[in-house]
């Protein structure tokens, strides 16, 4: 449904993006995720046909979005960076004049208008001047807009910047249900957004596309190189031999250590490439009559996978992806990595 | 087609309802309304006004003076909207220079550039909604004229009265679609407004200019003027050249302003 390959964006002499190439497949979500200033909403824009490339082509429906720009206007609904909003306008008259500019016939037009208030949970305030909203209503109005008239393709910028924790998962609701009828592309910088609403993720750093995955991979590739924080009580030598003799450590560093009463405590963050490494850790700690007082996953923010993405050869990431694939790391950790990138 | 005239529809509707949804737009309304009936009233029935003069020519004619025949009616008319021709053209740069800045400050261009609508289609429909828009100020102004030169004797013809108001409707659309042009190349609304200013008193000035230029020159330019045609208008010398420069304008308005936008999309950063 959609077919980037090798786009690319300059202003002036600066690359936005640089030799871009993905596809989407028709009812598929695809998450567009990197930090900000990484090109994503160059990408976009480029895709709305809101900008034209410097070089490469992107089509969507088969429509080149440049030099057929009516044909893929007709098909795409755009929520872009900052929602396009009259503020003069109510949500309702402002999802009537957007229905009436692309094209929704004049008899579908109330009931489009409708599907996409309640879509967006906005139907009690309909007659509400936009002028009038918070920011996370006008995101929602925002989004609306971009699925009132129906589009086979939905490219949504930065989605649910702006909304409260509750709105949020309203609107990852919202994008969910629009796979499978809709070809949806979102961007984000925020990591779980893509885990938990899309099928594939593309990864975007400097303007280059540094992988692109199903989510699923993604998330055991991010906790394939984990890292655990412990609190010990102990000697600190001995627990140093211990930890570093684990299998499939690869990183050993003392944080602190702190006296207590009891003796010293001591902290450590330990790297490990092992699939169990939990269990291993605990198991050789228990049997060398080391004491627990804390044990952390370390999760790993956006950051981490950027690193390890654009420092790392490709190859070995492949490696990666397919010795790992321990089962437990996809489902109960997925929710709560840290939404780190600023 | 339809299409093509649905989408102007849309952008029409959605530019009026802004209108009468801002207060600014009201206020604009209440000191044009309160100029022109100050003028009109200076210019009818004030101590040397209209009525006054036309008293003392009758008086002067009862008693016997040899007068050439002067049509009050006309007098008044042609006195007021050539004042109006001035005042306006304070009034228009201010209803045109949001045209297109609040588009692009909003970021709702974003929204028109991604619809399968043509800039063509966009710059017509805000053209026509802020032509719609000065013609509701002009409206009132018609109607108390009207009133007045009911009592006129003998009564004057209804295209004698029509075409110098279609002349102010034109020379205000003519001047509205240039200052939608340059709405349309800043985002700031006040420079949008001195801009379109500027290049009014260009205009007026050329009308002085053409008059010292000597041979082709002068007489090109007094053709281009807007003032000129649209005195033309008032003095009811309706001329289909005329008619022409004022529809050029127009057009040239849209044209630029679509071009405009087509420029804008591609070099933004």
């Amino acid at each position: 449904m959609i077919e980037v390959e090798h786009l690319s964006k300059l202003y002036g002499a600066t690359p936005a993006i640089q030799d871009i190439t993905f596809s989407v497949e028709s009812g598929e979500i695809l998450g567009f995720l990197g930090p900000n200033g990484a090109g994503k909403t160059t990408t976009m824009r480029i895709l709305s046909g809101y900008l034209p490339a410097s070089g490469g082509t992107a089509k969507i429906a088969g429509f080149e979005v440049h030099e057929q720009s009516m044909e893929v206007r007709q098909r795409i609904g755009y929520l872009p960076e900052n929602p396009p909003l009259y503020l003069d306008m109510t949500i309702e008259a402002f999802l009537d004049f957007v229905a009436r500019i692309k094209g929704v016939s004049a008899g579908d037009r109330a009931n489009r208008v409708n599907y996409a208030l309640e879509k967006c949970n906005l139907t009690e305030r309909r007659k509400t001047l936009i002028r009038k909203l918070s920011k996370g209503f006008r995101q929602r109005v925002g989004i609306a807009q971009a699925i009132v008239h129906d589009p086979p393709v939905i490219i949504l910028d930065e989605p649910t910047v702006g909304l409260d924790p509750r709105q949020i998962i309203d609107v990852r609701n919202l994008i969910k249900g629009l796979a499978g009828d809709h070809t949806v592309i979102l961007s984000t910088h925020i990591l779980p957004e893509v885990s938990m609403t899309c099928d594939r993720v593309a990864i975007i750093n400097r303007g280059q596309v540094v992988a692109t995955n199903r989510t699923e991979e993604l998330t055991t590739q991010m906790f394939a190189g984990s890292a655990y924080e412990l609190e010990l009580d102990g000697e600190i030598e001995q627990a140093r031999t211990v930890l570093s003799q684990v299998k499939g450590v690869t990183d050993l560093e003392q944080l602190s250590s702190v006296s207590h009463s009891d003796g010293i405590h001591s902290y450590w963050r330990v790297r490990s490439d092992a699939p169990d490494a939990g269990r291993e850790l605990t198991i050789a700690l228990v049997r060398n009559g080391l004491h627990l007082y804390e044990m952390r996953r370390v999760q790993a923010s956006l950051e981490d996978v950027f690193l390890q993405l654009t420092t790392e050869e490709k190859t070995e990431i492949a490696e990666r992806i397919e010795a790992d694939s321990s089962p437990e790391s996809l489902n109960s950790d997925a929710v709560s990595i840290e939404e780190g990138m600023p | 087609m339809n299409v093509l005239l649905a989408n102007i529809f849309a952008i029409y509707r959605r530019e009026l309802q802004s209108y009468f949804a801002a207060p600014w737009a009201y206020v604009i309304a209440a000191i044009f309304w309160a100029i022109g009936a100050f003028l009109f009233t200076i210019i009818t029935f004030s101590d040397n006004g209209i009525i006054a003069q036309g008293q003392i020519y009758d008086m002067q004619v009862q008693a016997g003076g040899q007068l050439p025949p002067i049509d009050f009616a006309y007098e008044l008319i042609r006195m007021f909207l050539s004042t109006l021709g001035f005042i306006v053209l304070f009034i228009l740069p201010i209803l045109s220079m949001g045209l297109y800045t609040e588009e692009r400050k909003r970021g709702t261009l974003e929204l028109l550039a991604t619809s399968p609508i043509t800039n063509w289609a966009v710059a017509v429909g805000k053209l026509l909604a802020v032509v719609t828009f000065f013609a509701t100020l002009i409206l009132p102004l018609m109607v108390y004229q009207a009133i007045v030169l009911s009592a006129a004797n003998p009564p004057i013809q209804p295209l004698v009265f029509l075409w110098p108001h279609l002349g102010l409707l034109l020379l205000g659309a003519a001047v509205l679609s240039l200052g939608m042009f340059i709405s349309s190349l800043t985002d700031s609304t006040i420079v949008a407004a001195i801009a379109t200013f500027g290049l009014l008193v260009v205009l007026w000035l050329m009308d002085t200019i053409a008059d010292r230029l000597p041979g082709v020159l002068g007489t090109g330019l007094a053709h281009l003027s807007l003032l000129k045609h649209y005195t033309n208008l008032v003095l009811g010398i309706v001329d289909t050249s005329s008619l022409m420069v004022f529809g050029s304008y127009i057009f040239l308005g849209i044209f630029l302003t679509a071009q405009s936008i087509e420029a804008f999309r591609f070099q933004r950063s």
